[in-house]
Parts: C-alpha cells; structure tokens; sequence
C-alpha cells in the first residue's frame, strides 16, 4: 500500500465522519447548543481583547503621529514637587530663541501660551471655545498639524502682533460649515482678527475635550491684547532633523534649559520634558494592564468553554456508547471512532467561534461606543478565534474521544 | 489446519468477578463449512453470545485457536480485526442496534462508510438491499417510524451491505411475535440459500427448525453437535 493510498482513504474517512457528525450534532441539538454557547462567550472575550489591544496600538499610533518621534515637548515646572509656590512659568521667550539658536540638531523651536473659555464670533453667531493658544511661525509644523487651507503665521504676522488667526476644526465647522474661513473675520472675545488658515480635522480626544477644538493667534498678540506678561511662555515645541538620537537630544535639552535657568547641581528641573519614548513607554504600560486584565478574563473564559465541553462529550460518550459498539461492529477503526469524536468537537467550537466574534464584536462596539475602551477589529481577530477554537475543540475533545475509541466493542454494546 | 470457513479449537473464555474466575467457554471445538445454516441452542447463561462475539471477532477468546478463512485471527491487531469484520462478518442483533437519527438508508449505509467503495456506489446497493427485503417505500423512514420487524429487516440489509460471507444472527426474532418471526426466519432462511454461511443463536426449537444443523451449548462445552 503506498502512502499516497493511505492519505486517500483517511481524506475520504474524515470527509464521511465530518458529515456523520452533523447529522449526530443536529440530533443531540440541546447538547451542541451548550457547547456552541460556552465557547462563543469564551470567543467573544478572546474577540474583544484583540480588538481592543489592536485599538490601543492604533491609539498609540495616532498619539505618537500627532506628537511626533523627532520631538520633544516641554512644560514649566518642576514634575517633581508641586509644594507651595511652585511655578509654572518658567520658561522665557529667551528660552525658546537659544534652543532654536543654540542646541544641536533642533532646527524648530515654538513657544506656546494659552487662554481658556474663549467666545468666538462671525456674524450674528458665536460659539464657546475652551482653548485659545498662542504661538508663533512653524506652529502647523511642530505639530505636524497639516493645514486645510490658508496659511501658518509668518514672523511678521508674530513680530507686529498681527490680528490674525488660524482656526481648528471645531470652531470652523461650528460657524463655518463647508464654507470656507478664509478671509473672513471673526471676534475672539472682542478682539477682531482675520482668518488666515485652518487646520486639518484632527479626531484626537485629549484631556478636558477635543483637540480640534481651539484657535490659534500669535503669541504677541495674545499676550498684548489679553493682558498677560510678556516674559514667560507655557510650553515650547522643539523639532529634530534626526529622530535617531532622540535620547541624546534630550539630555542637550535638559542640560541647556538648567544652565539657562541658572539650576545648580543638587537642585530639582523647574521644567519637564516629554518626548514619544516616555509616552509610548506610558501607553505600553496601560496596554500591558489591558492584556493582563482582559487576557486572564479570556483566558478563564475559554476554559470555561473547554471544560464544559469535555464534561458534555463525556456525557455523550457514555450515552452513545451503544452507536460506538455498533460501527465498531459494522468494521470502524478506532482510529474512525476518535476522529468521529474530535470532529464534532471542532465543528461545534468552529461554530461557536462564529457567534463567539459575533458577539465580541457587538460587545466591542457598545463597549466603544459608551467611551470604555478603543477597539480595532481586523481579519487577524478572525484567524486567530478560528485557531484558538479549533485547539479547544482537539485539547478539550480528545480526552472524550479517547475513551471512546477505546471501548471494547462487547463493553459498549451493553449500553451504560 | 482444515477447509471449513470457521475453525474453533480448544476456545475458552472466562471473566474474573472478583477474586474468583468464572469460565463461560470451557473448550470449545467447532467447525463449521462455508455456506452452512447453523442454529446454536442452549439454556440462558451457556455462553451462546459469548461465543457468538468470539465468532464475530468482538471479543477474544481467553485461550485456543480461531481459524476464519484459514487465517488465525489471533495474530491480528485490533484494526485488522475491524477490518475483518467489516468486509466478512454480517452482524443481526436482537435489539437491532439501529442509529435513531438516521435514516433506514443512511443506517444500511453505515458499514460501507468504514471502507474503500464509492459513496455512490455504496447508496446505490443500499437501496437495492432495502428494495429485497421489502422495505423500498421505507427508505427515508427513522427507527422510531419503523415496526419490529421493519427495524429489523433495516439491520439484516445493513448487515448485507459489505455482502459478507458469514451472517452473525443473535436471538433476531428475540423481540419480535410469532408471525413477524416467521417472516425474518424466511428472509434468513433466504439469505443462507444465496450461498452465505448463517450462524443464528435461538432459544425456539421452532426457528431453529429452519437450519440443518443445530449446535447445542450447554455450561460452556458443546453438548450435541
Ligand atoms: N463481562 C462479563 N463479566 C462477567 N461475566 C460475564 C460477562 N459477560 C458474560 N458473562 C457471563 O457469561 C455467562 C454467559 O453469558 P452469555 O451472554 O454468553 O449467555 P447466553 O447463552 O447468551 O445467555 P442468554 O440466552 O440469556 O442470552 C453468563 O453467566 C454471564 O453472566
Ligand atoms: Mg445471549
């Protein structure tokens, strides 16, 4: 016998025993029906926590898009203590012009200030603004933040205060709708100013509301119009031309920024820097959570799903043990015995597995939906269920099966 | 080593009930020829299905020699012993042992599943069969929808599939009432004249009547041959 015929007759076995079994599935239905529920929920938790380990990693990848791996973001005041008069202004216009002047490798460096709960006016309409930053030239670029029409600040819009502003999306939509901004003027408070450019829909949610929720003036004229001192900056953008040395960069930051602030050894940052690494180290640290989290509840869950399995195709093992007799009689291999078992096993947790993703995916997007959790599905969630499924139904199966395929014939045809 | 289809020497089977052996076979001699109709006799107890699982390669014997078509089956693994079974052996049951979720046709089918033929093929003498022993408009019908002796003429047919040169018939009238009975035993009776060797454990002098040669067991040793 060769082996190519050896391969033949066990495909045609498989084939017949494949369609034995649904015919023994539809029969014993309440049976398959507990099989099928237990590893669908089992499936559903696998399908959320795929979905929504794949949502944090794109999370992640629009955070680290929207920050930029070639920057560093810096804020005032030390993260360390926030003791009694602790400062948050701390850094200076000056700050900012030597960064750009002076450390290796930046080529942008953009201060920024900000005002919050702004009304802002086109007509007879008006919308609430919780942001209303300050900067200057190069802002679109140091935060990668393409423009939709119109144009960034230029040094001269910056240097004489100009009355110009640029808008997001949000405030644009709200009193713009499709039309377009540009050229037109709008009151910021009470403060006249043209609209010079608007930036791209950006769909982030960040603390306190949507990113894309603000305006933009130069700094000049944020501070000159709305009373505020002309020394100190919030925070500053800074750019590299190589994001490589990222580490290094930053330590010439850090290093800059304290002889500038005139820090002595032994005293603490009066300043933070925050570049990609620490956030993704932040996100990878939340992602790691959620993989524990949800992969000990999927985990548990498809277990269930197992052991209810095996108990059910223990059951059946016993009930059926004079059918086992019979075709061990009418000339079944154990070896026909076995697969018989192990493919209704498989078929029911490929079912299941079907309605498993079902279900996660519902419970996915509801759980979206309501704002709990980030969710991405793909047809990586349908490979890998069908997979994980498939090894419940051989590991969970096989013990059953065993027993089945190895009843004397005699022994089974008694009946239980 | 002889001629006859089925050789029996020296067979003895016994079962251990606790710590004392019962010996259900105590040596048993038997040869039966192919084509032959046998009845095998004797009281509740004597062993008769006991020998009848060894005869249909269900069980092994605790000691001696079974020769089936001059092969010694002891010499055979559990796999061979199905496929034995499968291709020679036709079994009949008292309790006719169908699938209840299947079909008529699909539980004749059955025993051609585990072999080499063509689906087609194999359906296709499955209906035959069936249309023989009269049960051509019953075809699509489950156990449950079937009277005693229907369900049992399914079992014969099914036992006919892999047309096998031995027919294993333990107590097939057993369950079933006199006339109903009858009507078997001519099936039976039937299947013998085709040439098939029949082996048929009865308790009733009357079907045992139909073979021409009656084998009687008696405490696990032949008493008359
Ligand atoms: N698995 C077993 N373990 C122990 N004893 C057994 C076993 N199987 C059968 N026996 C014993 O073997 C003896 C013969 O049983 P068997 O079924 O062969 O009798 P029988 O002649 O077919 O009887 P009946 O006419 O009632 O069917 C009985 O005493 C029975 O108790
Ligand atoms: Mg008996």
């Amino acid at each position: 016998m060769t082996a190519w015929y050896v391969v033949i007759n066990y495909l045609r076995l498989t084939l017949r025993v494949t369609l034995m079994a649904f015919f023994a599935l539809r029969a014993y239905r309440l049976r398959s029906a507990f099989v099928i529920a237990a590893i669908a929920l089992g499936i559903a938790s696998l399908t959320i926590i795929i979905a929504s380990i794949d949502g944090a990693e794109r999370k992640a990848d629009e955070i680290m898009d929207m920050f930029g791996s070639d920057a560093a973001f810096v804020i005032g005041g030390d993260p360390n203590s926030r003791a009694v008069g602790w400062r948050g202004l701390t850094l200076t216009y000056n700050d900012v012009q030597r960064i750009r002047d002076e450390l290796p490798g930046a080529y942008l460096s953009v201060p920024m200030r900000a005002k919050s709960n702004i009304t802002l006016r086109y007509g007879d309409q008006s919308v609430e603004v919780p942001t209303l930053v300050g900067s200057t030239e190069g802002y679109a670029d140091v935060w990668n933040w393409p423009l939709a029409e119109g144009r960034d600040f230029s040094a001269e819009d910056v240097d004489s205060g100009a009355k110009v502003v640029l808008l997001a999306n949000g405030p644009k939509e709200a009193l713009f709708g499709q039309r377009s901004a540009l050229g037109a003027t709008v009151y910021v408070n009470d403060l006249p100013a043209r609209v010079i450019g608007e930036l791209r829909y950006r769909g982030m949610a960040s603390m306190g509301g949507s990113i894309d929720d603000r305006l933009i003036i130069p700094i000049t004229t944020l501070t000159q119009r709305f009373n505020m001192d002309r020394k100190y900056v919030r925070a500053l953008r800074v750019k590299f031309s190589d994001p490589e040395n990222m580490a290094f960069h930053r330590e010439n930051l850090r290093s800059l920024l304290r002889h500038l602030h005139n820090l002595q050894e032994g005293e603490n940052d009066d300043f933070s820097v925050l570049t990609a690494d620490e956030i993704l180290k932040f996100i990878s640290m939340f992602k790691g959570g959620l993989v524990a989290f949800l992969g000990v509840t999927a985990a548990v869950a498809i277990l269930v799903g197992g052991f209810v399995l095996a108990n059910l195709f223990y059951l059946s093992v016993t009930e059926r043990r004079v059918e086992i007799g019979l075709k061990k009689a009418l000339g079944a291999k154990n070896q026909a015995i076995l697969l018989q078992f192990l493919v209704e096993a498989v078929v029911l947790t490929m079912i299941g597995a079907f309605f498993g993703m079902l279900l996660g995916m519902g419970m996915g997007q509801l759980l979206a939906r309501l704002g709990i959790l980030e969710i991405l599905f793909s047809w990586k969630i349908f490979f890998i269920s069908l997979t994980a499924s498939g090894a419940i139904g051989i590991i969970f199966g096989l013990k059953p099966a065993r027993e089945a395929a190895g009843l004397p014939p005699v022994e089974a045809l008694k009946g239980v | 080593m002889s001629s006859a289809l089925i050789d029996l020497q020296r067979i003895t089977k016994s079962y251990r009930q606790g710590d004392l052996p019962i010996d259900v076979l105590k040596g048993i001699d038997l040869e039966i020829a192919a084509g032959e109709f046998v009845a095998l006799l004797g009281p509740s107890g004597s062993g008769k299905s006991t020998l009848m699982h060894i005869l249909g390669l269900l069980d092994r014997p605790t000691s001696g020699a079974y020769f089936l078509d001059g092969v010694d089956v002891a010499g055979l693994d559990d796999d061979q012993l199905s496929g034995l079974r499968n291709r020679k052996i036709g079994f009949v049951f008292q309790t006719f042992y169908l699938i209840p979720y299947l079909t008529a046709l699909e539980n004749v089918v059955l025993p051609g599943l585990y072999g080499q033929e063509r689906s087609a093929s194999i359906r296709r003498r499955a209906q035959e069969i069936l249309q023989q022993v009269g049960l051509a408009d019953r075809m699509d019908f489950r156990p449950s929808q079937l009277s005693g002796g229907q369900q049992q003429r399914v079992a014969i047919a099914r036992a006919l599939l892999n047309d096998p040169p031995v027919l294993l018939a333990d107590e097939p009238t057993g369950q079933l009432d006199s006339t109903t009975s009858q009507e078997i035993m001519e099936l039976i009776t039937q299947i013998n004249r085709q040439g098939r060797t029949v082996i048929l454990v009865t308790h009733d002098i009357a079907t045992a009547a139909c073979a021409q040669r009656r084998i009687e067991l008696h405490d696990g040793l032949v008493r008359r041959d």
